[in-house]
């Protein structure tokens, strides 16, 4: 599956001037991360469970507190956590996997950010039907009102 | 009847028209009918395939449904945004002291050493190619 066009996953990725090392610093010192990302109380040990909170996200249902569990890493290549939203009842439904990789790019770092897990079986949908509701209810309302 | 066909197109994809029209009891010229005010319409569009005119969608009102992501994808930009302007800073901060005091970070850092999990220091992760 080209995975450009999966709606499941989420990819971005950023330029840094600073070399691995530091992104990596940033990444995974608690200290750093409050400034940067979420306060927490991070730790770089595999199977490591903390809590982060964030602001939520309206129009998401995603509370902003996330439940997050350490789940691999290879220093300064690659990190890989796994969320979920502190709040069991979120209509988000939150149970994603937020990956971090590094790679050298010139004298600085390509930091990619893969965020996966969306669920398209609930919250595509609830959102595709609002969106299409929407969209029914404006062609409803116009000129196509006639067609329909 | 028009709806019922928009309907069966957003659940269960294209269609061809013999397939349409097997859900309704109607005459085919009638049914056609239909489906032109929906393509005129530009609810629905026409291919060919083979010897088959299929119906589909317009994906106008669908091709919104990827803007679900964007507000996770807003709050990474902020984030790698607010990564970058941190990385920046410290680096201006730093050029006035020294250099080891990135030694003393790492020993500081919250929970112990950074490596002590995942299998330690990679025999592959000092080599840099030329």
């Amino acid at each position: 599956m080209n995975d450009a066009d999966d709606p499941t996953v989420l990819r971005l990725d950023e330029y840094l001037a600073h070399p691995p090392a530091r992104v990596w610093q940033a990444l995974t010192d608690p200290d750093l991360l409050a400034q940067w990302f979420m306060p927490g109380d991070f730790r770089l040990s595999v199977g490591h469970r903390y809590t982060m909170r964030g602001t939520a996200m309206p129009g998401t249902g995603f509370s902003g507190t996330v439940k997050a569990e350490v789940l691999a890493f290879e220093p300064e290549r690659m990190l890989r956590l796994g969320w979920r939203d502190a709040d069991p009842a979120s209509p988000a439904g939150a149970d994603w996997t937020i990956t971090w990789t590094l790679e050298p790019e010139g004298r600085g770092t390509r930091l990619f950010l893969t965020h996966e897990g969306f669920d398209p079986g609930s919250e595509m949908q609830r959102r595709a039907r609002s969106i299409m509701d929407g969209g029914w209810r404006r062609l409803m309302t116009g000129s196509l009102a006639a067609v329909l | 009847m028009r709806r019922e066909v928009l309907r069966l197109l957003r659940e269960r994809g294209p269609r061809s028209v013999q397939e349409l029209a097997s859900g309704f009891s109607m005459a085919r010229p009638s049914f056609s009918e239909h489906l032109r005010v929906l393509r005129e319409a530009g609810l629905v569009s026409e291919r060919r395939d083979g010897r088959r005119r299929l119906y589909s969608l317009e994906p106008v009102p669908l091709v919104r449904v990827r803007d679900w992501l964007d507000p996770y994808e807003r709050f990474w930009r902020d984030k790698l945004s607010a990564l970058r302007h941190l990385l920046d800073d410290a680096e201006t901060a730093d050029t006035g002291t020294t250099t080891d005091s990135k030694t003393t970070d790492t020993t500081t850092c919250a929970g112990g050493p950074p490596y002590d999990s995942g299998g330690g220091p990679r025999a592959d992760q000092d080599e840099e190619r030329p």
